[in-house]
């Protein structure tokens, strides 16, 4: 396993993401709530490049039974990649995409040390 | 009617018949309609039943089966002679089309009051509800009428003529009704009456073979997408789904087209938390008939392993002019597949979809 300093803290503000390329490797460090987050640019879908696509929420419905009425919400916003392909969805905090159970991005450990932001490989 | 060793071989095996017709002709209906419709069915001269004017049977090359097709001791002869154990029957007409919501719902009533009293009362058959959509909180009251028979064994919608497609949240009162009754909705293709449907492309076609071809998969695959769009199968968890006379290679290709979609656009159809393909192996049902006919045996053997013994279920459509016999899907079932598969989809996936009321 390899470190790497992708970026210094104050580099990027909560909802930021800055993109790099370590030893060949698309990689996206993402800021949300004060933590980092490191992906690989790659979707598992067709290996689009999911990190460089819209920030957005995302819809949630429910169903009331009794009434027959459906209750749209709009939530998690600002923390829902959206794949620029084909618009597969990615949570940012998790890594976990919704358009498909038990996928993820791959993701990469982060650590910040002396305002530095860490990335293993 | 068929042959020694296949008769010997079916003598063996209990079979369902999810797809059986009763022919029911206007004067008889009538007889169950109040006025005014009884009398503008019996006393005027509009086509209460309208036709699209193809020539179905190819100028009697094919056989009149259904005209006389239209009491109890006919389906007991069609039982012995196609050793069908258990026949589900319907009545058939598809109810979309009626453009008069009051007929429509007097039609729902007459023909559900003429099952029970010719056919369920005093046999031991099992019959379809018929559903009229043109009136959903009416068509609800109807299935509550009828839902705790235990002869009735699902509800039948055709999906020809059906306006707003059926999975619209208009007819939520209907699918609210099935899952209070436990009944599985049972959507029905039909091809005389493409011409509701898509009037350009039966206006445009110029032999029966194409309309014929597109007519029941067109209907059944824009009432899938729509049931599944719409989010029908989250919004009633306990309700099942069969769809009835497409054969069944459109399934595959839709449910994994389907999947492609959700993945893309999940957003858009926030109700669904399966992926349409799970939702239809969990619970939908298809009846083999019409089944394709490839040039390679083994292409349907591959077709009917993508569905599998879970989810289908053999159908004749008898007594109408393009019905298969049980030979069509036993011929690939004895080759290809155990026996335990062949009893599951000719009886204990039929019994699951149905709850049929004896042991499997």
């Amino acid at each position: 396993m390899s470190e790497h300093t992708v970026a210094t803290v104050s580099e990027l503000e909560d909802g930021d993401r800055k993109l790099i390329e370590i030893e060949g490797r698309e990689i996206a460090l993402f800021r949300l709530d004060g933590e980092f987050r490191a992906y690989t640019n790659w979707c598992i879908h067709q290996g689009g490049p999911a990190c460089e696509g819209s920030i957005t929420g995302t819809s949630d419905a429910e169903f009331d039974r009794d009434e027959l009425q459906t209750e749209l919400q709009w939530s998690k916003e600002g923390e829902v990649l959206n794949c620029p392909w084909h618009g597969w969805e990615y949570d940012i905090p998790t890594g976990d995409c919704l358009s498909k159970e038990g996928a993820k991005l791959p993701s990469h450990p982060v650590r910040v040390e002396d305002g530095d932001v860490v990335v293993s490989l | 009617m068929m042959s020694q060793t296949a008769a010997h071989a079916l003598a063996e095996t209990t079979v369902v018949d999810t797809d059986v017709h009763i022919t029911v002709e206007e004067e008889m209906i009538a007889k169950y309609l109040e006025e005014p419709h009884r009398s503008s069915i019996t006393d005027s001269p509009h086509p209460m039943f309208p036709s699209s004017s193809w020539d179905q049977r190819m100028g009697g090359k094919i056989d009149d089966y259904f005209s006389e097709f239209t009491g109890p001791e006919d389906i007991r002869q069609f039982q012995e002679d196609f050793q069908i154990d258990y026949p589900i029957i319907n009545t058939f007409e598809p109810l979309g089309k009626f453009s008069q919501p009051d007929l429509a719902m007097s039609l729902m009533r007459a023909y559900n009051d003429l099952l029970l009293d010719k056919f369920l009362d005093d046999y031991d058959f099992l019959g379809l509800g018929a559903v009229a959509t043109q009136r959903p909180e009416e068509a609800a009251a109807e299935i509550d009428r009828i839902g705790d028979n235990e002869q009735i064994v699902g509800l039948y919608l055709g999906t020809s003529g059906e306006y707003p497609p059926l999975g619209d949240p208009s007819n939520d009162p209907i699918y609210k009704a099935a899952e209070d009754h436990d009944l599985p909705i049972v959507f029905h293709g039909n091809g005389e009456e493409f011409m509701f449907d898509f009037p350009l492309h039966n206006k445009g076609f110029n032999n029966y073979f194409e309309v014929q071809s597109l007519g029941h998969p067109w209907q059944q695959m824009a009432t899938m997408a729509s049931v599944i769009g719409e989010g029908v199968p989250a919004k009633f968890p306990d309700l099942d789904f069969v769809f009835l006379e497409a054969g069944i290679g459109w399934v595959p290709y839709l449910m994994h087209r389907m999947n492609k979609i959700y993945r893309m656009r999940r957003s858009e159809v926030p109700l669904l938390d399966q992926s349409p393909e799970e939702y239809i192996r969990d619970r939908f049902y298809i009846g083999s008939q019409p089944l394709g006919e490839p040039n390679r045996s083994e292409d349907m053997k591959r077709m009917i392993e993508t569905l599998g013994a879970d989810m289908l279920m053999f159908a004749t459509d008898y007594p109408h002019w393009d019905f298969d016999h049980l030979e069509e899907l036993d011929k690939y079932l004895q080759h290809y597949f155990t026996e335990e598969e062949r009893q599951k989809i000719l009886y204990e996936t039929p019994v699951e979809a149905f709850r049929l009321p004896f042991q499997q």
